[in-house]
């Protein structure tokens, strides 16, 4: 009897070697190679269409600069797990890290690791307070921009009724500045009455059934406008659920789901944030930075640029070369078309980061 | 004869098979990457997820007793959220953090009375208050994060020994924890308080006949998961030195999971504290292991769910070997 539980438990102990072996092989496989930077990439969750681009445009990054790339992130957005993983980065021996903010408890544990020499890059969702440059968008600005652009479609200062406004993430930094700038411009129209802001959640399924009780509960509702990137999607779904619905449909990101909801004239608008800039960005600055062993443990912001995406027109940042919608549609769809596109800003506004690096408060400007 | 020969028989601790998953665990992990078995590296890794694993010992009584809770993330949360606010409306320090705790005691206490006054599982009437609690932390912190930043109060011994400022060989958060665990420890094993949460949790009507009071005992370990919760969260304010609206939110799976990998039984009637603290480190160890072994993000739930599974399923073999033996 003893031989047997003797022979089970090292079948157990052959076992769990075996499937943590195994597992270790699904690690990219250049980070054997002794001088080769190692970049941690740590993103807020794991499995949205949006953060895909980013982490996408990330791992471009690191093959044109030739450095090896880990990503990790919680499966759920919490900022303390995501610190931890930052935490556990740093302690593996990464180069640089750029990561995500969007908790305030995250601050002084990301100060504490640039202060302990490994340099950090904030991409999407600002930590205020963290010594580190920052990539991502002109939040309140952009809010701003999407609250004009939809009073426009709705009749501009002079209209009346309901416009139902959904934060995904109530209190996440980044989704309140937005919220704030639109509210800000939709307040310009005094007939204006704003119904909420509801909280959408994040995941689908509970985002879409969210925006259908707001609509049931609203049904003359003049606009329905959205913060995150599953909204548009969502916005569009449940419009086309109501025959002839006139409700106007804004909102963020250019997932494919909410190029879908556009181009089926379901939903109106939406803003991009350059989600490739933002993934590419922070590597490069990193790597740029080690390399060029240039400190960069100071806060500064790196404007991620703002897309306007409607059916009809679209008009990307910083001069980029026109694009059209069925173009944008294909490249959300494919790495290579984005990486050529995108490859002009490349060598131009990333190349230069330095130069374009702006004070902190800009961002919220 | 070979009764008493058995009976003299050194016997491992029922946390053994748990404690060789891990040194199992860490050993893989620390083979492929030495660097991760360095002790600053284990003492971080530790004290990252101290709190979880404060919340994992106490959450032993509930399943001890065949119940669960499922709102002690958000206590956690609003109980740091009241510390927060009252330290920035300038209440003392410490009288500020006994006030998150005494809110976290309460919390726990009417989910308790809810239980016993409407004759419902723990789990049904949590459901609920969760979303209250979670719901009242919102309004409290206006849906954004609690951050005392007068230089005063991040001056206070509070904040500098639990966010890294003085210097110990051992993080002050995982001593404090540590100690708790012998309290929790001792309180469930060596008291009658204890004696009476694990006879409720291997027979309730057997123990209500037996004239133990399960409405009161009931209330009062829904009280200690509140008060424990109401302590992780004064913790985490200190140890982070903020709290945000999404703090607490995801704590729920990988506390009861270390519970129940620590060797706690849904069924109720048995916990081990220890066990839990040892699940919780092996729950640590899969998050650190799979950023050291480099497993891309797409690949790491996969992973840690199975290695989870792993271990328990090591944790069983050796627990149902030992059983045939005895």
């Amino acid at each position: 009897m003893i031989k047997e539980i003797r022979k089970s438990r090292w079948m157990a102990l052959a076992l769990t070697a075996a499937m943590v072996v195994t597992a270790s092989g699904v690690a990219t496989p250049a980070q054997a190679a002794p001088k080769k930077l190692t970049i941690g990439f740590v993103v807020h969750v794991i499995g949205n269409p949006f953060i895909n681009q980013i982490i996408e445009a990330a791992k471009m990054a690191a093959k044109d600069l030739n450095v090896t790339i880990k990503v990790t992130g919680p499966a759920g957005a919490e900022g303390d797990a995501q610190l931890t993983a930052v935490q556990n980065m740093a302690a593996s021996g990464v180069d640089g890290i750029a990561t995500s903010v969007p908790a305030a408890s995250m601050v002084n544990g990301l100060n504490a690791i640039i202060k302990a020499g490994t340099p950090i890059v904030q991409f999407n969702g600002l930590g205020v307070g963290v010594n580190a440059p920052y990539v991502g968008e002109k939040s309140v600005e952009s809010g701003r921009l999407l609250g004009k652009m939809v009073l426009d479609k709705i009749g501009g200062k002079s209209a009346k009724g309901d416009v139902i406004v959904g934060n995904c993430y109530p209190g996440f930094p980044v989704l309140e500045n937005r919220q704030k700038g639109v509210l800000e411009s939709l307040k310009k129209a005094p007939g204006v009455k704003i119904v909420g802001p509801s909280d959408v959640k994040v995941d689908s399924a509970a985002n879409f059934a969210a925006w259908q009780g707001l609509l049931a509960a609203n049904p003359k509702a003049l606009a329905m406008v959205g913060l995150c990137a599953p909204d548009v999607e969502s916005i569009g779904k449940v419009n086309a659920a109501v025959p002839g619905s006139k409700t106007i449909g804004g909102g963020y990101d250019l997932t494919t789901g909410n190029l879908a909801a556009l181009a089926n004239g379901t939903a109106h608008i939406s803003l991009g944030q350059t989600p490739f800039l933002q993934g590419y960005l922070p590597v490069y600055v990193l790597v740029d930075s080690i390399r060029s062993k240039t400190k960069i443990n100071f806060s500064g912001f790196l404007n991620s640029g703002t897309e306007i995406v409607t059916p009809t027109s679209v008009i990307e940042p910083f001069k980029s070369a026109p694009l059209t919608f069925k173009q944008l549609q294909a490249m959300s769809a494919s790495n290579k078309l984005t990486r050529a596109y995108y490859d002009k800003l490349v060598k131009t506004y990333v190349k230069d980061w330095r130069k374009n690096l702006a004070p902190i408060a800009e961002e919220s400007a | 004869m070979s009764k008493k020969t058995k009976s003299k028989r050194f016997k491992f601790p029922e946390e053994t098979s748990v404690i060789f998953a891990l040194i199992l665990l860490v050993g893989i992990v620390g083979s492929m990457r030495p660097t991760f078995l360095k002790p600053e590296n284990l003492l971080n890794l530790a004290a990252s997820y101290s709190i979880s694993a404060l919340l994992a010992g106490c959450i032993v009584y509930l399943l001890s007793m065949g119940e669960i809770d499922l709102s002690f993330g958000w206590i956690l949360n609003l109980s740091a959220v009241v510390a927060g606010l009252a330290m920035i409306a300038g209440i003392p320090v410490w009288i500020s953090i006994l006030l998150g705790i005494v809110a976290g005691g309460i919390m726990g206490a009417i989910n308790g009375a809810l239980a016993v006054v409407m004759r419902l599982p723990l789990i049904i009437v949590t459901l609920g208050t969760a979303s209250i609690f979670q719901g009242i932390s919102l309004i409290s912190n206006k849906s954004g994060s609690v951050v005392p930043t007068d230089e005063k109060l991040r001056a206070n011994i509070f904040f500098r020994a639990l966010g890294g400022e003085i210097d110990t060989p051992i993080p002050f958060i995982l001593i404090f924890v540590v100690f708790s665990f012998f309290v929790l420890h001792f309180t469930l094993h060596k008291t009658r308080f204890g004696y009476r949460v694990l006879a409720i949790g291997s027979n309730p009507e057997a123990a209500r006949l037996a004239g133990i009071p399960t409405k009161r005992i009931k209330i009062l370990a829904c009280t200690l998961m509140g008060v424990v919760s109401g302590i992780g969260g004064v913790l985490f304010l200190g140890f982070r030195g903020a709290v945000d609206p999404s703090t607490g939110a995801n704590l729920l799976l990988p506390v009861v999971a270390a519970a129940i990998i620590g060797g706690t039984p849904l069924s109720g009637g048995a916990g081990t504290v220890w066990g839990s603290l040892v699940g919780a480190l092996i729950v640590g160890v899969i998050g650190v292991g799979i950023v050291f072994l480099g497993i891309d993000a797409v690949w790491s739930t996969l992973v840690t769910g199975l290695v989870i599974i792993f271990a328990i399923g090591v944790d069983q073999i050796v627990r149902v070997r030992k059983n045939r033996i005895s």
